[in-house]
C-alpha cells in the first residue's frame, strides 16, 4: 500500500517580496526583481547585478533570540517555514514529534558568513595562518551545513529524521524529493521541506565571474535575466528560500487540512559528463522526467506545464529544451514551459524549492507564470516559453526540473485536483 | 527503467555491501586500516599542517603519507579539494574491491553516488578567499565553482566512474554518514543496482579549524594521549580527524548474479533529532533511533553482537549514549560488547560513522571485535572492549552516530548467513 | 619585462599550474592542432588560463579566446591580440 504525499502548506522568501502572496503577484505580473547589487560593493566584478530580497527578519516575526546567530539564508528558511507551517494549519504541539521530519537544501550554506569572518581573521586576505582571536564563537554554525535543518527542526520541535541536502543547484528539488521518499516510505508523516541560499557575496559572485556563467548586463539589470531568449548571456544571481509542508495524504485528510496538490513522483540522475558542462542531448534530465511520469503512471501528454530550470545560459537552455522534447515528444510543443529565474534570478540551491512553490501556486490559480524578458527566439530553443505575460490554463499535472553543478539532473511532478494519481 | 513498477515480480531487494575503500589516519587502504584497527593502533598526534601551529586546537588524526597522485589523476589535485581527493581515492578502492570497473559501465543508470559532507572544500576555499581578498576578484580561479561546495565529491566520483544513477549529497553533521548509507540502501531497494556511498572530510585547514573552535565539544588538550578519551572520567571532548570511507552498496541479487561477494547486508536504519549540543536529550533520541533501526532490520535486541559507539568524549554525551544503549537493548545492553575504534584516530565528521561501518563489516569477517584505543578505566555500565581485540563471532553489528548539530542515527549491518539463503 | 608573445612553453606551464595537466612543451607544439579536451584540459581550465593571461598582461582577451579548440588556435588569437595592443 503506497502512502501518498500531499502539499498542505507553502511559504516563500523571494526577491520582490516575502510571502506567497507577494511572490505570486510578482510572477503573475511578469515583473522582474533583478537590480544592481546593494548587499556589498560589487566594484571590480564582471557581474554586478542580482535579485536581492528586501528582508527584515524581525518584521516577519522571527524570535530575536532564536535568529540571533542565524545566517541570512537560515533566517530566510525560518521565515518561509513559519509561513508554510502556519498555512498548513498544523498544530505542531499536537503532532508526534518523532513523526515530524525536516529536509532542507542549500548549495552554498553559510559561505556568506564564512567569508565575512574570513576577511577579519585573515587581515583582508593577507595571512594563511588566520588569527582565531577575531573569530565569532558561533562561526561553527556557518561552517556546518546541517545548521540549516537543525535550526528549523528546533523551531517546530521536529524529532524525526532531520537532514540538509546539498546537491548544488538541484538542492531544492532534491530536498523536497528526499522528503517525499521519507513520507512515502513511512519514516515520517510530516516533513518540513524546502531550501535556502543567500549567495550574493563577493566570493560566490567572483567564482561565477571566473567561469563567465553570470550575466554582465550591468547597465540594464531589470532585463538581464533572459532565459531562452537569443540574447541571453548568463544567469543573474538570486537569493531566498521556500518551504513546503509535505504530509501523508490520509494524515492531512484526517485533520481536514487543505491539500494544494500531491507529489506524484521524483527522480534524480547524474550526467557523469562534466562538473559544469551539459550535453546538447539532455538524456539524463529526460530520464528523470520519464521516471517521475512512470511513478505516477502518467502519459507524457498529460503534462500541462513545465517549470524550467531556465537559467539563461546557452548550454542550459538548449540542454533542457532537448530533454523536454525527448520526454514529452510532440506534446512538448503544446506544453508551456517557463522560467521564473527571469524574474527572481537563480538562487542556486534555493531556487528548486522556490520553483516548486511557484508550481503549487500555478496549480492553485490555474495560471502559468511567464518567462519575463523573452523577446527574440533562439532557433535552437523552439518550445512555448510563455513570453512576458502570464497565461490562464487548465493545469492538473506540472513538472519542475533542475540541473546542477556536479551533473545532477532532477525532476519532480506535482498533481493538482483532477490530475491522475496513483 | 529503474523504478519499482517495472520490476513487479521481484521482491524488494536487500542492500548488500560488496566493496569497502578506506583512507584513514591509521591506514591508507582497507587492509591497512583493518590491521591498525584490529591492533588498536593509536595515531592521534599534534597537528602539523601549515598555518595551524598557533591555534588552540592541538591534536587531530591527520591522514599522512597519502599519495594522491598514485590514486587519482594529477589534474584532480589542482582542480579539487583534499576532501574530494580522499573521497575519490576511497571510492576507487571500494569499486576495485567490489569488482566494478570505472569508465563506461554497461548500465550507467544502474549505479549511483551518494556522499555525506560536513565541511566541504575548506582548504581550497581558503586559498581562493585569500586570492579574492588579497589580490582581487580576477584572481579567483575557475575551479572554485566546483571544488568548495559540498556536492564536489559526489559529482567527481560520478563523472570519473561514468555513473549516472541517482546521485545525492547529505550535507550533515556526523550522523549524516549513516544517513547517506541508508539513503543508498533505500535507492537500491527502489531499484538502483548499486550505489557508491560514504563520506570523507578534510577539516584541518587553518580557517576550517578556526570555525570548529566554536564547538564546545572540541578537545583542546595539548597531549595526544589525553585528548580524546570517551567513557572515562578524563573525557574532555573529541579530537577531529580527516579521511573517511566509501562503500559499494548493491542489490544483493545483482551482486550474486555477477559473482561478487556479499560482505554484509545493510539491514536497518533510523534517525532522530534532539537539538544541537543537548546531549542529555540525545539519550532518548538515540534510543529511539536504535529501536527504529532494529525494527527495520527485524532484529531483536539480543541479536546485536557488537555496538560501534558514537563515543563523543563529552561526559554528558557519553552518559546519554550508555543510557540509550541500556534503554534500547534492555539487559542485553550491559552484556553486548561495545567498541569505539575511532579513539585511535579521532572523529572524521561525516566520515567517522562510515569508517565504523567498514570496521563493523571487517570485524564480522575476521571474527574479532577491535578495541577502543587509549581508553582504560571507564565509568559507565558498558562492556567496552579495551586494550586488545576480542575474538568473537559477531553476525550483527549496531553502528551509532550523533552529530554536533543534534542528529542521532543508528544502523544495523548483518553478516550474510549463507546457510539461510 | 613582459613579452607580447605567449609561447608553447608558457602555455604548457599554465596548463600545469592552472589545471594540473602535464604536457611536454615540445609535444604541445607538435600536437598544436589537437583539441584541448584530448590533451586533458577542460573548458574551465581554458577559462582559467585566459584569466591568468589577462591578469598577467593587464588587459582583456577576446571572448572567443575561451572557445578556442586547439593550442594553435588559442595562441594565434592571443598573440595577435597582444601584438595589436602593443
Amino acid at each position: 500500500m503506497t502512502r501518498r504525499v500531499a502539499v498542505t502548506g507553502i511559504g516563500v522568501v523571494a526577491p520582490g517580496g516575502t510571502g506567497a502572496t507577494a511572490f505570486w503577484d510578482l510572477l503573475s505580473g511578469g515583473r522582474t526583481a533583478t537590480r544592481g547589487i546593494t548587499l556589498f560593493d560589487p566594484a571590480g566584478l564582471r557581474s554586478r547585478i542580482a535579485a536581492e530580497c528586501d528582508f527584515d527578519p524581525f518584521a516577519h516575526g522571527l524570535d530575536p533570540e532564536l535568529s540571533q546567530h542565524a545566517d541570512r539564508y537560515i533566517q530566510f528558511a525560518m521565515v518561509a517555514a513559519a509561513e508554510a507551517v502556519g498555512d498548513s494549519g498544523l498544530d505542531s504541539g499536537a503532532q508526534d514529534p518523532w513523526r515530524v521530519a525536516v529536509s532542507l537544501g542549500s548549495a552554498v550554506g553559510g559561505t556568506t558568513r564564512l567569508e565575512h569572518d574570513y576577511v577579519k581573521v585573515s587581515e583582508g586576505g593577507r595571512r594563511w595562518d588566520v588569527d582565531h582571536r577575531g573569530a565569532d564563537p558561533q562561526l561553527h554554525r556557518a561552517f556546518s551545513p546541517s545548521t540549516l535543518a537543525s535550526v528549523v527542526a528546533e523551531q517546530f520541535g521536529a524529532q524525526g529524521p532531520v537532514q540538509t541536502v546539498s546537491t548544488g543547484c538541484t538542492s531544492g528539488i532534491d530536498a523536497v524529493g528526499y522528503a517525499f521518499h521519507t513520507i512515502e516510505e513511512g519514516r515520517a508523516d510530516i516533513c518540513i521541506a524546502g531550501a535556502a541560499d543567500s549567495p550574493i557575496s563577493p566570493i560566490t559572485m567572483a567564482c561565477f565571474d571566473a567561469i563567465k556563467a553570470t550575466s554582465d548586463n550591468n547597465d540594464d539589470p531589470e532585463h538581464a535575466s533572459r532565459p531562452f531568449d537569443a540574447r541571453r548571456n548568463g544567469f543573474v544571481m538570486g537569493e531566498g528560500a521556500a518551504v513546503l509542508v509535505l504530509e501523508e495524504y490520509e494524515h492531512a485528510r484526517a485533520r481536514g487540512a487543505h491539500v494544494y496538490c500531491e507529489i506524484g513522483g521524483y527522480a534524480t540522475f547524474g550526467n557523469a559528463y562534466h562538473m559544469t558542462g551539459l550535453t546538447c542531448e539532455g538524456l539524463e534530465m529526460a530520464r528523470a522526467i520519464d521516471s517521475t511520469l512512470d511513478q505516477a503512471r502518467l502519459d507524457p501528454t498529460m503534462i500541462d506545464y513545465v517549470n524550467a530550470h531556465g537559467s539563461g545560459t546557452k548550454q542550459n537552455d538548449r540542454h533542457e529544451t532537448a530533454a523536454v522534447k525527448r520526454s514529452l515528444g510532440a506534446h512538448a510543443y503544446d506544453t508551456p514551459m517557463s522560467s521564473i529565474k527571469s524574474m527572481v534570478g537563480h538562487s542556486l540551491g534555493a531556487i528548486g524549492a522556490i520553483e516548486i512553490v511557484a508550481c503549487v501556486l500555478a496549480l492553485k490559480h490555474q495560471v502559468v507564470p511567464p518567462t519575463a524578458n523573452y523577446e527574440t527566439p533562439d532557433p535552437e530553443c523552439d518550445l512555448d516559453y510563455v513570453p512576458r505575460t502570464a497565461r490562464e490554463r487548465r493545469l492538473r499535472n506540472v513538472l519542475s526540473v533542475g540541473s546542477g553543478f556536479g551533473g545532477f539532473q532532477s525532476a519532480v511532478l506535482l498533481t493538482g485536483p483532477g490530475g491522475r494519481t496513483r | 527503467m529503474t523504478t519499482r513498477q517495472t520490476r513487479p515480480t521481484r521482491r524488494t531487494p536487500r542492500a548488500a555491501i560488496t566493496g569497502i575503500g578506506v583512507i584513514a589516519p591509521n591506514g591508507l587502504r582497507t587492509d591497512a586500516y583493518w590491521k591498525a584497527v584490529g591492533e588498536g593502533l593509536f595515531v592521534l598526534d599534534g597537528i602539523t599542517r601549515d598555518g595551524c601551529g598557533h591555534l588552540p586546537l592541538r591534536v587531530a588524526g591527520e591522514v599522512r603519507g597519502f599519495d594522491a597522485a598514485g590514486l587519482i589523476e594529477e589534474r584532480f589535485l589542482v582542480q579539487t579539494d583534499p576532501f574530494s581527493h580522499f573521497a575519490m581515492a576511497a571510492a576507487a578502492l571500494a569499486l576495485e574491491d567490489a569488482g566494478i570497473a570505472r569508465g563506461e559501465p554497461a548500465e550507467p543508470y544502474d549505479i549511483g553516488v551518494v556522499t555525506a559532507a560536513g565541511s566541504g572544500g575548506g582548504e581550497f576555499g581558503q586559498r581562493e578567499l585569500q586570492k579574492l581578498w588579497g589580490q582581487g576578484s580576477r584572481y579567483v580561479g575557475p575551479y572554485q565553482s566546483i571544488a568548495w561546495f559540498y556536492a564536489a565529491s559526489t559529482g567527481q566520483i560520478s563523472i570519473r566512474g561514468g555513473f549516472k544513477g541517482p546521485c545525492g549529497v547529505v550535507a550533515s553533521d556526523e550522523a549524516g554518514g549513516l544517513d547517506a548509507v541508508a539513503h543508498a540502501a533505500r535507492a537500491v531497494r527502489r531499484g538502483t543496482g548499486a550505489v557508491v556511498v560514504g563520506g570523507a572530510e578534510a577539516p584541518l585547514a587553518p580557517y576550517s579549524m578556526v570555525c570548529q573552535l566554536g564547538y564546545a565539544e572540541l578537545s583542546t588538550a595539548e597531549d595526544p594521549a589525553r585528548a580524546y578519551r570517551p567513557f572515562t572520567e578524563a573525557a574532555c571532548g573529541f579530537a577531529p580527524a580527516e579521511g573517511g570511507a566509501m562503500l559499494v552498496v548493491e542489490d544483493e541479487n545483482r551482486a550474486r548474479e555477477r559473482g561478487a561477494t556479499v560482505r554484509a547486508i545493510v539491514a536497518g536504519h533510523a534517525a532522530t533529532f534532539t537539538g544541537a549540543s543537548r546531549w542529555e536529550r540525545s539519550r532518548e533520541g538515540l534510543a529511539h533511533a536504535i529501536r527504529g533501526a532494529l525494527d527495520e532490520a527485524g532484529c531483536a535486541p539480543e541479536e546485536i553482537d557488537v555496538v560501534f559507539a558514537d563515543a563523543l568524549g563529552v561526559p554528558e554525551a557519553d552518559r546519554a549514549e550508555a543510557g540509550a544503549i541500556a534503554d534500547a537493548l534492555g539487559a542485553h545492553g550491559a552484556k553486548v560488547p561495545v567498541t569505539a575504534p575511532k579513539t585511535g584516530i579521532g572523529r572524521a565528521y561525516c566520515g567517522a560513522p562510515v569508517l565504523d561501518i567498514a570496521a563493523a563489516v571487517l570485524a564480522m569477517e575476521h571474527r574479532l571485535i577491535p578495541p577502543t584505543p587509549n581508553v582504560f578505566d571507564i565509568c559507565h555500565d558498558l562492556d567496552l572492549v579495551m586494550s586488545r581485540a576480542r575474538p568473537a563471532e559477531p553476525r550483527t553489528a549496531l553502528v551509532l552516530s550523533r552529530g554536533l548539530m543534534g542528529s542521532n542515527a543508528a544502523l544495523v549491518v548483518r553478516r550474510e548467513d549463507d546457510s539461510a539463503r | 619585462m613582459l613579452t607580447t608573445q605567449v609561447t608553447y612553453d608558457e602555455l604548457a606551464a599554465l596548463m600545469k599550474r592552472g589545471a594540473g595537466v602535464t604536457v611536454d612543451p615540445g609535444e604541445l607544439e607538435r600536437a598544436s592542432d589537437t583539441p584541448f579536451g584530448i590533451l586533458g584540459l577542460d573548458s574551465l581550465g581554458l577559462l582559467g588560463i585566459v584569466g591568468e593571461l589577462e591578469n598577467q598582461y593587464g588587459r582583456s582577451l577576446p571572448p572567443d579566446s575561451e572557445r578556442c579548440r586547439t593550442p594553435q588556435e588559442f595562441l594565434d588569437l592571443v598573440n595577435s591580440t597582444l601584438k595589436a595592443g602593443a
